[in-house]
């Protein structure tokens, strides 16, 4: 019985050694270790298909069940209402609210989404519109600031960038914003992982293509609907929760929220967006 | 923290006496089966769902649903009234914990 287990054992590890010494191998060619110090490299992939082939494969696949369900009813338009609240409420030991500079209703940001994520100074990095939030809480207001993905930070990013509906994405990647924004482009194109995948393996070269009975969705309209609420997450989440969900199921680390990398790569992914109109919240599976 | 109980009712703009029309609603709620172990704890979250919605056209109670575990986060529902005169319409969700969330809306059948 013992010798049986053994050998079952030395030839299920045989295997897998096996296994992961070719996989590595058929990458090998073109993959660029996770720490590689050769980070600035960008992977040359294919993109699978035009973007119009690819709206039939989404019109085939799902048809109108995203739109029906956005239409019918949004669970996160709920937070469009509370993040209005928010921004009228004061907070803080400087007994302002958002309002006291934006406006009532902070009616004078309409229009900023447009342009974040965007290169800050005192930053010395790109500024998203959840890091400007707790930055104005913290600096403006003397509030404590608030917690990503916490109910009061997602219905505030989602009510400031409301205040933009219908108008076209426009971030710059002038001057400062440059740098950062190479280095989200590396970082899109990183292998990481156990699985050695990169975010441009699934969304350049197999977009289109199906991952969980899913369909990998294009670069196109990435960003333009988030924060969005999920099925998936029976809540509304933002981006940079979508990337984390995105890096777990590839096996790799994941950073805290707002991270400089996923910043950046932010800065990346909305820059490729840039002439996509902005219509939060979105619904997504 | 959850926000239970916020209610959206989609009526359609433009209403003929007589006319049979689809009321939408939405409420959020977490429905939680009971069968759920929290990822950190280990332990069963406990079971938090609606488990009766009853829907009043004026004074009549029109329509009466039970609702178990089967039915999903944030609830999504449509049903028809024949809308044949003006009066209120009320929709009364009550969950398994005593919570009680209800909204009215005004039916004018043109």
């Amino acid at each position: 019985m013992i010798k049986k287990n053994n050998l079952l054992k030395t030839f299920v590890f045989a295997a897998a050694l096996l296994v992961g010494m070719g996989t590595s191998s058929f990458w090998a060619g073109k993959a660029i270790a996770a720490d590689s110090k050769d980070a600035g490299t960008i992977e040359d992939l294919t993109p699978s298909m035009s973007y119009a082939e690819y709206q039939k494969r989404y019109e085939a696949y799902y048809g109108d069940a995203t739109a029906q369900m956005a239409e019918e009813g949004n669970p996160a338009d709920f937070l469009l209402d509370d993040g209005k609240d928010l921004a009228n409420k004061v907070v803080g030991s400087k007994g302002k609210s958002c309002a006291s500079c934006h406006g009532k209703d902070a009616l004078k940001l309409k229009g900023v989404a447009t342009g974040y994520p965007k290169y800050n100074a005192a930053l010395g990095g790109i500024m998203t519109i959840p890091l400007q939030i707790n930055t104005c809480l913290k600096q403006a207001m003397g509030a404590k600031p608030l917690k990503y993905e916490s109910y009061d930070q997602l219905a505030l990013t989602m009510y400031v960038k409301s205040l933009s509906n219908g108008m076209p994405i426009k971030v710059s990647i002038d001057g400062p914003a440059q740098p950062f924004y190479k280095k989200g482009e590396a970082a899109y194109y990183k292998r990481q992982g156990q699985l050695n995948f990169s975010c441009a393996i699934c969304h350049v070269q197999y977009a289109g293509y199906k991952a969980r009975s899913n369909l990998i969705s294009n670069n196109k309209h990435h960003v333009d609907h988030w924060p969005s609420y999920r099925l998936k997450w029976g809540k509304t989440g933002s981006l940079q929760r979508r990337f984390r969900g995105c890096l777990k199921n590839m096996r790799a680390k994941r950073q805290p929220y707002q991270s400089e990398e996923y910043r950046n790569m932010e800065l990346y992914l909305t820059y490729i967006n840039n002439g996509d109109l902005i219509q939060v919240p979105g619904m997504r599976m | 923290m959850p926000r239970i109980g916020k209610i959206k009712i989609r009526v359609p703009r433009s209403i003929h006496k007589g006319e049979v029309i689809a009321i939408k609603t939405l409420i959020t709620h977490p429905m939680e089966t009971g069968f759920r172990k929290d990822k950190k704890t280990k332990k069963k979250i406990p079971a938090f769902y609606i488990s009766d919605v009853s829907m009043y056209y004026g004074d009549t109670l029109i329509s009466r649903a039970d609702w178990t575990i089967a039915v999903s986060t944030n609830p999504f529902m449509t049903f028809y009234v024949k809308a044949d005169k003006t009066a209120p319409l009320k929709i009364v969700w009550k969950d398994i914990r005593g919570g009680v969330y209800e909204k009215t809306i005004q039916i004018k059948p043109q």
